[in-house]
């Protein structure tokens, strides 16, 4: 069995499916929301977001979707929009599992001074 | 006219990718561009486009044969064999054009390159050629020995090699008369040079004329020196192949002297170390050494053994002078005399000197027998001084062991042995060293070997200089001690009386 492309996950494709959990987005819904998600800490390039949008596609965590109603984005109708699958959506919480696990290993390691996390 | 350098930006990337995200990424880009204005912005939006490139683009050309890992195999498609390519665009004319110029311009740099480095004029390769070229009319007209032609001329770099090792294998072999100490260590040195720069004209015309001049003096056969010399001016005149590196001057006179010849025992060498002058010559230090050498070495005798099946089994890696060695070599050889069988396993055996050849040899014989030597300094008919007494050696069967290292001086052993019915010789052809005459130095470089006796041959017109002695059953070097013990063995079998 060839080796998962996913594993371990690479933040920008966690940050892609956390992303698309509340409503299907277009490349540039992707790229905006997750600079906002991550309080502009990561802004993903062309590349870097087709080419994770590309590997989620084929290990089927999103999928293609029609344009939503209600979208108001130039071009509209000739952009793609990706959507979460079930699959999608297992592997983020879990993920998601792994990463309350680590974090609660760190508070019990008390690597953290006061009590703000 | 940013667009314009983020769709070459783009082109970076692998064709699949383009082809389903391109239109994409190029609205991703108009995008931003629409929404982040001003100088600051369009500064991060540039950076970010770099580093996304930069990040992103080994990823996606990995990513560019996603199907190899659960690639099904193309097999046949309708009993036909098919092709399936990774990339699914079809490629554009473009670069079929470039990789076409690409490849033609990479061919042709390896032909220009080839020319220049592989057979430059005087290269070991194109010398070779040249040589091949111009001695094979002389040798298919030489019925005595059709066989030699190809190994015949000295032009490789091995073959001079093989010549430089007779002349230094014949600095023990020389008689004290002939200064040793003339001989070059290592002529072959200018071989291992390829950027050697080429012989200047007026040292190639010395060196012409000091070869002409040695041959007239000291050739044995006076008329043919003259036509070698002749051939030589005159080949000179003619100005062909001039512009060669030193090693290949001597190469080049040594064809020239032999296709005239006919004597593959005159040969011109150089030295890339300067030659003693004749009057520097002091001739009674290399015995001293010599003979401790010896001493320290057991005079050369590797493995002295009685092998199983009563077959007796003498290593030896030289013939050693007979004056230092002449009483371990006769102790090793009588107590050989309790064995069934011989075996002399010659297969390190470089050479040494003649008598202590003819000494092992006459212990194989009941009565004397003609002996060649091509080292012989008289013309007269030498004979081995058979029977030795106390010698038990006459009446048993003799094998010899060689290979392509055997030179010289075993090699007389072993062809002669071989001619006279004597031995079985097993193994590999020999080197194909005889003797290359008595040496004359032309100048501070090159010098010339000459035989000055016409030494008969007993057993055949021709013997194995530049050919070697074929063995009687060949096998690879590293087997022949066992097929001798096998062939022993099944002689010995019927007549063997049990001990």
């Amino acid at each position: 069995m060839p080796k998962r492309k996913l594993d371990p996950l690479p933040s920008a494709a966690f940050h892609i499916l956390l992303s698309l959990a509340d409503e299907d987005r277009h490349g540039y819904g992707i790229m905006r929301q997750v600079e906002q998600q991550s309080g502009g800490r990561m802004r993903l390039g062309p590349g870097t977001l087709y080419s994770s949008i590309q590997t989620l596609l084929e290990e089927k965590l999103i999928e293609e979707a029609g344009p939503p109603r209600n979208d108001d984005s130039p071009n509209s109708e000739r952009r793609r929009y990706y959507r979460l699958t079930s699959g999608g959506r297992k592997l983020a919480r879990s993920e998601a599992d792994r990463l309350a696990d680590l974090l609660r290993l760190a508070r019990s390691r008390k690597i953290f001074r006061g009590e703000y996390v | 006219m940013s667009e314009k350098i983020y769709t070459l930006l783009l082109r970076l990337y692998p064709a699949r990718f383009r082809a389903c995200y391109g239109e994409e990424s190029l609205q991703l880009f108009r995008d931003r561009l629409r929404d982040e204005a001003g100088f600051y912005a369009r500064l991060r939006l540039w950076l970010d486009l770099l580093t996304d490139t930069v990040i992103a683009l080994p990823r996606s050309h990995r990513m560019g044969q996603p199907a190899t890992g659960v690639a099904t195999s193309p097999g046949l498609a309708d009993g036909l064999p098919s092709f399936e390519v990774l990339d699914r665009a079809p490629l554009r004319p473009a670069a079929i054009v470039a990789a076409w110029l690409l490849s033609l311009a990479g061919a042709g740099a390896f032909f220009i390159l080839l020319s220049y480095a592989g057979i430059r004029p005087g290269s070991p390769l194109a010398t070779s050629q040249e040589r091949t070229q111009s001695q094979s009319p002389s040798r298919s007209s030489s019925a005595t020995s059709p066989s030699a032609a190809p190994s015949a001329s000295p032009t490789s770099a091995p073959a001079l090699t093989r010549a430089a090792s007779t002349a230094s294998a014949s600095v023990a072999n020389t008689p004290p008369n002939t200064l040793p100490q003339n001989l070059p260590a290592a002529p072959p040195a200018s071989v291992q040079s390829p950027p050697t720069p080429p012989v200047d004209p007026a040292e190639w015309h010395r060196v012409v004329l000091g070869a002409a001049q040695n041959l007239r003096d000291h050739y044995f056969d006076r008329s043919l020196a003259q036509q070698a010399a002749a051939a030589l001016l005159a080949q000179e005149k003619l100005g062909a192949d001039n512009a060669a590196p030193p090693g290949d001057l001597a190469m080049l006179l040594t064809g020239q002297i032999r296709k005239a010849t006919d004597d593959r025992h005159l040969v011109v060498v150089y030295s890339a170390t300067p030659l003693p002058s004749v009057a520097a010559a002091p001739s009674s230090t290399i015995p001293a050494a010599y003979r401790q050498a010896m001493l320290r070495q057991n005079c050369t005798i590797e493995k002295l053994a009685t092998l199983p099946h009563h077959i007796g089994y003498l290593k030896i890696n030289s013939f050693p002078d007979p004056s230092i060695c002449r009483q371990q070599i006769d102790t090793a050889l009588i107590s050989l005399n309790s064995a069934d069988a011989i075996v002399f396993d010659l297969r390190n055996n470089s050479g040494g000197y003649p008598d202590m050849v003819a000494n092992v040899a006459a212990r194989l014989f009941d009565r004397p027998v003609p002996w060649y030597n091509p080292r012989a300094t008289t013309s007269d008919p030498s004979w081995t001084a058979s029977p030795v007494p106390g010698s038990g050696l006459a009446s048993k069967p003799v094998y010899i062991l060689t290979s392509s290292i055997t030179l010289s001086g075993a090699e007389q052993f072993t062809y002669n042995l071989k001619m006279l019915k004597r031995a079985t010789v097993i193994g590999e052809a020999t080197g194909g060293s005889a003797h290359i005459g008595i040496f004359h130095r032309i100048d501070a470089h090159y010098g010339i070997g000459i035989p000055e006796t016409r030494v008969i041959n007993p057993y055949s017109d021709y013997d194995w200089e530049g050919v070697g002695v074929e063995p009687d059953v060949k096998v690879k070097s590293a087997d022949a001690l066992a097929t001798a013990e096998n062939l022993a063995e099944q002689r010995l079998q019927p007549n063997r009386t049990p001990r």
